[in-house]
């Protein structure tokens, strides 16, 4: 495994007497998408902020390239770039001058505005101030502000937020494309888990301050390899003992229908075979995979509540 | 990096900042208002103003100083709170505080340009006030502002002014950077002048309170002989207010929580 970029151990934070964060162990790889996922509420903007230094750690909490944060702070941050929830900017100023300030703080070229301007697709818009832009084109602007310093990681929390759904097409391709082609590490946090479906190759699942699972997007799934088949029949009384016969478990039935847990596709088959055998009519054989939606809602059952 | 570097990189980013806003105007047309408004009483009634025998150049300093020592806190005022309420209209804290720059020096950058500012603006006054006695030398002449006078003494009143202004600044300075709210550094300075004007008609503690420092120190200005730098109390004050609360304020910048 290559080795970490952001590493938190036992990071525990507290509002006052509410504990926001409990026991976080992340370990972000070099070269991933990370998706950071979670219900509203459940510490992913806190633990953002504390990587950032936003918020202070504990001494030997946070590791960023392998290095103590709060003693290499200056250094640490100057290899990350940063998307905080809602944009911050100066909208006075047109894009471009915003691009400015930072770009004075970081200290990189000038030319690396233009750089950036064109990463995120607002060289046309630069000098337009910021007032004007609508909250996609913020966005976009926040993220050139948060690649003026060239950075190794890029820190994006909730970056579609509030966008439409060409705007949320357009984040999502410019986050694989930073990825892909520059090479970025990209931690991202998001509530929303289709949209980390599509682009993240490692997760982490916050629920509550604690983390619910951490690893690869498709261990997730194997994590709980359960399908079910829903068959739609005639006669369910007579089915069940056909299909009891054949040492399957009915999970629910009422007088049409049946589901049952099976292990593999064949199963499907040799239930079938058996039903019609027996004169069973089957209307519908009906496989469903546990979804990643209802692996997140299991794992962070509160939302309902 | 060091410490001089990051803050130049800060006070770099913090001047740009300012760019087409209302502050950058406020720094100049505030010092400019009293000199314009003394321009014209003294253009157009110079010789009501400045009869035979009176000093030209002290009567138009006095006129200068006195609504000044009025006015002049408010402008500390809105000085601290444009400053630091750009960040919090902007959302912009966390921005900046996300950079790769120490907190340390970030608070300093903004401290220092805020002082800059001050600073800035009381030179132009003094330089505005002097602009006007020698306007008058060419639109009302014979007022007696053909006299020579000693620029260095309108320059030092206005750096003794400034210096006896930190306490109070500070004080403005770090409430606004703390609040976001726009109203409660406003309050808080109003509250702190009409105070001083009240306490100062007889008690005794009256010359400590931080409000007052400015016009302490420019109290004996009528008197003949005034030495600018005889009575430094007040500035002494001011001083030791000022570097116990840019102290605290930057300690709490420092530990703070930003959000």
């Amino acid at each position: 495994m290559s080795k970490p970029i952001i590493q938190t151990t036992e990071l525990d934070f507290y509002f006052k007497d509410f504990k926001a964060l409990d026991k976080i162990n992340l370990n972000v790889p070099e070269g991933s998408i990370y998706g950071f996922l979670g219900p509203n509420g459940a510490g992913k903007t806190t633990t953002i902020r504390i990587l950032l230094d936003l918020f202070h750690s504990k001494p030997g909490q946070v590791k960023l390239f392998d290095q103590d944060l709060l003693p290499n702070k200056v250094e640490l941050l100057g290899k990350v770039g940063a998307l905080i929830e809602n944009p911050s900017i100066y909208k006075h100023l047109t894009g471009r001058q915003n691009l400015e300030v930072i770009r004075r703080m970081v200290g990189a070229p000038k030319s690396r505005i233009d750089e950036v301007l064109k990463i995120v697709r607002l060289t046309d818009n630069a000098n337009k101030k910021a007032k004007n832009y609508s909250l996609g084109m913020c966005q976009r602007l926040g993220l050139a502000s948060a690649l003026l310093n060239d950075p190794d990681l890029i820190i994006l929390d909730e970056p579609t937020n509030g966008l439409d759904p060409s705007g949320i097409i357009e984040m999502r391709e410019l986050i694989i494309r930073l990825n892909k082609e520059h090479g970025k590490t990209i931690f991202l946090s998001s509530h929303i888990l289709t949209e980390i479906e599509k682009m993240a190759t490692d997760v982490a699942i916050i629920d509550q301050g604690k983390i619910m699972y951490e690893g690869k997007l498709d261990g997730l799934r194997s994590n709980d390899p359960t399908q079910f088949l829903e068959i739609k029949l005639d006669n369910a009384q007579k089915a069940i003992e056909v299909i009891k016969e054949l040492n399957f478990t009915i999970s629910e039935h009422d007088s049409k229908t049946i589901t049952l847990p099976i292990i593999d596709k064949t199963d499907i088959s040799k239930i079938n075979k058996a039903l019609v055998q027996n004169d069973i009519e089957v209307y519908q054989l009906k496989s469903t995979e546990e979804t990643l939606e209802a692996i997140f809602l299991n794992l962070t059952k509160k939302l309902d509540q | 990096m060091n410490l001089a570097l990051q803050l130049r990189r800060g006070i770099s980013a913090e001047i740009f900042k300012y760019k087409k806003t209302f502050t950058l105007w406020l720094l100049i047309l505030a010092p400019a208002f009293v000199p314009i408004i003394n321009f014209i009483i003294l253009w157009r009634r110079g010789p009501e103003m400045i009869k035979e025998g009176m000093n030209a150049w002290s009567t138009l300093i006095s006129f200068s100083i006195d609504p000044a020592n009025f006015l002049f806190p408010f402008f500390v005022m809105m000085v601290a709170l444009l400053v630091n309420n750009i960040e919090y209209s902007s959302n912009t804290w966390k921005l900046i505080y996300a950079q790769p720059l120490s907190r340390l020096a970030l608070y300093l950058s903004k401290m220092k340009v805020f002082i800059v500012m001050i600073f800035i603006s009381l030179m132009l006054f003094g330089t505005f006030t002097i602009l006007v006695g020698l306007s008058m030398r060419v639109v009302q002449p014979g007022l007696g502002f053909e006299e020579s006078f000693s620029f260095g003494f309108e320059y030092a009143l206005m750096f003794k002014i400034f210096l006896a202004t930190l306490g109070m600044a500070s004080i403005q300075f770090f409430i606004s950077q703390q609040s976001k709210n726009l109203i409660l550094p406003l309050g808080i300075g109003i509250a702190g002048l009409i105070s001083f004007m009240i306490v100062s008609q007889g008690w005794e503690y009256a010359p400590y309170h931080p409000y007052g420092y400015a016009i302490l120190a420019t109290g004996g200005i009528r008197q003949e002989g005034y030495q600018i730098w005889a009575d430094m109390a007040s500035v002494y004050k001011s001083l030791i207010v000022a570097t116990g609360v840019f102290v605290a304020a930057g300690v709490i910048q420092v530990k703070k929580r930003i959000m």
